[in-house]
């Protein structure tokens, strides 16, 4: 090697380092068997070894398990396939501190050909913070949304109070002409039975109303799995009844045999189902008849639609209704549609308005199937 | 309680309160006939048959008091003992303004229920024998000359013969046999009787 060429790789060193040290994100070099050659001072900071504890070792050290056992076999598979996982990829993983406290980051690999073997430089980002806010967030919309169900449970107040009523007064009548056909010896024990029986079911049948709303007024994180939307969508109609009931009027379901199983949080898709309904009730009086259709759109998505054979929506207006604190009704939040397509939208939906060509209003949730999740 | 003629007919789109319903006023020995719906109940019993009407106020496509309306615009004088759930007492006074014999709120206590019911039962009896004079004393009416018609309303104006033949220009043997003929077609005993009688019309 000449002396020129020895102080130009000087200084490529010695600007590689200085360039090392100034980084922000946790930066080191492994060779193709995963042994650590370089470990910048950010990644002194971010997993606390010193730089001299760390070299020579390998870089699993830095990873819980089950990664720590299996990256030696993920460098192997690359080196074998020449597949691309992560190279030019990145992705969030999880690391491991010298502390043995397990964190988020993000990781982007580059490949290094160095001669014949192959090294790779790792840029890691500690997204502790980010976790974090995104965290916070979540817990507030969680709230909020919470807040919201509670706000359309206490508007219901009514209609669930005379829904209750009803078996209960069905229970206290059987009860009372039970005792009176006992008391004047008309009653044969297996007609006594027969009472019984019914007035054990409508307990029951006040029972599931309060299980119903129990349900949707409790707190509990947002968790999506695998449902039948169908299934879902009766739980909130079987609650809007209560409403519909109380306005004189008729919903109709028009169901769909076979349909693909969305990934949902069913409390949160009954929430906005609940939502749509009560609106196309309260806020269409001339409305008498809701129809809600469940389909799907090929494999990838399912779809309820809640129309409505009221006024529809005013065309300057229809651009407005998802904003938040936007009401037409007179004691109206504003926030029932905004925190429907919000929640929509989390699920990777959609949330769409329209009026139907033949009167009336449309609302569509559109929803990706468990399967193309 | 007396023995009543009539039926009590329950409409309410509840089948558990409907069926209770029945089941206590069969415990009372009353007739019931149930209704899932008003529009069920003017298919069903179109006749204007002896009863009384219990009556849920809210139901889906027709109310309550959407039915009360149909019935008097029928001339059906059946009372109604509106049953009411929790909040309606707005309706409710609604439906006492426009003639409902009652209302009930639900859950009811039976002794105040069937109170109502035996109160509208025999008000519906009253009410139909009532009825009944009217038609039969106008039919007769419908019967009477025109000429025969003047003397009977003298005479239960209180005209003594002389005055009713003066008045109509007639001998006073003439109102006599007027006044017999009147007499015999309104089935009237006494002319205490008739006055009675023509009151009827008054009411």
């Amino acid at each position: 090697m000449t002396q020129r060429s020895d102080r130009m790789e000087n200084l490529a060193d010695a600007r590689f380092d200085a360039l090392l040290g100034a980084a922000v994100d946790a930066i080191l070099v492994i060779d193709d068997k995963g042994v650590i050659e370089t470990f910048n001072k950010a990644a002194e900071k971010l997993f606390g070894y010193p730089a001299a504890d760390i070299l020579g070792q390998n870089v699993s050290v830095l990873m819980p398990e089950p990664y720590r056992s299996e990256h030696d076999s993920y460098i192997a598979r690359h080196l074998r396939t020449g597949e691309n996982r992560i190279i030019g990829i990145g992705r969030e993983v999880k690391g491991q501190n010298a502390n043995g406290d397990v964190f988020p980051l993000d990781l982007s690999v580059g490949a290094i050909h160095h001669g014949t073997r192959k090294k790779f430089v790792g840029i890691i980002r500690d997204i502790r913070e980010r976790k974090k806010t995104e965290g916070m967030l979540r817990q507030q919309q969680e709230r909020l949304e919470h807040v919201t169900r509670l706000g359309t449970l206490g508007e219901m107040a009514a209609g669930i109070a005379h829904e209750i009523n009803q078996p209960l007064t069905a229970i206290a009548t059987y009860a009372q002409a039970a005792r009176r056909l006992i008391s004047s010896g008309q009653l044969e024990e297996e007609r006594l039975l027969e009472i019984l029986g019914k007035t054990g079911a409508q307990a029951e049948r006040a029972g599931e109303i309060i299980r119903r709303i129990r349900n949707l007024a409790r707190k509990q994180p947002a968790e999506r799995e695998r449902h039948d939307l169908v299934a879902v969508v009766q739980e909130a109609l079987r609650l809007a009844e209560v409403d519909a009931r109380l306005y004189g009027v008729r919903i109709e379901f028009r169901e769909h045999e076979d349909l693909p199983p969305a990934w949902i949080d069913p409390v949160q898709i009954q929430q906005v189902v609940l939502n749509l309904i009560r609106n196309a009730i309260e806020t269409v009086p001339a409305s008498r008849q809701i129809v809600i259709q469940a389909s799907n759109r090929g494999r990838e998505e399912v779809v309820v639609e809640v129309s409505d054979d009221g006024p529809g929506i005013p065309e300057d207006l229809i651009s407005e209704i998802f904003n938040p604190f936007f009401s037409t009704k007179e004691l109206g939040t504003g926030m029932g549609l905004s925190i429907s397509r919000s929640i929509v939208s989390a699920h990777g939906g959609r949330l769409e308005a329209k009026n139907n060509p033949t009167g009336g209003a449309s609302f569509s949730i559109v929803l990706p199937t468990a399967v193309s999740n | 309680m007396t023995t009543q003629t009539g039926t009590v007919f329950v409409v309410d789109d509840d089948e558990a309160v409907r069926d209770s319903l029945s089941l206590l006023m069969e415990a009372e020995s009353l007739s019931v006939e149930c209704f899932s719906s008003p529009i069920e109940f003017l298919e069903r019993c179109p006749d204007d048959r002896p009863g009384c009407l219990l009556l849920d106020v809210r139901m889906p496509q027709m109310s309550g008091l959407e039915l009360r309306d149909e019935l008097q615009k029928r001339g059906s004088m059946m009372p109604i003992v509106f049953i009411t759930g929790h909040g309606d007492v707005p309706m409710a006074v609604d439906a006492m303004k426009h003639g409902a014999i009652d209302f009930i709120q639900k859950p009811f206590r039976d002794e105040e229920l069937l109170e109502r019911v035996h109160q509208a039962l025999e008000r519906n009896q009253v009410d139909r024998c009532s009825a009944a004079k009217i038609q039969d004393v106008s039919e007769r009416i419908a019967r009477l000359t025109p000429r025969e018609t003047e003397v009977m309303a003298m005479v239960v104006a209180g005209n003594a013969n002389k005055v009713i033949a003066q008045e109509l220009g007639v001998s006073q043997r003439t109102v006599e046999i007027h006044r017999a003929r009147v007499m015999e077609k309104m089935g009237a005993r006494s002319i205490a009787h008739l006055v009675q009688l023509a009151g009827v019309l008054d009411k």
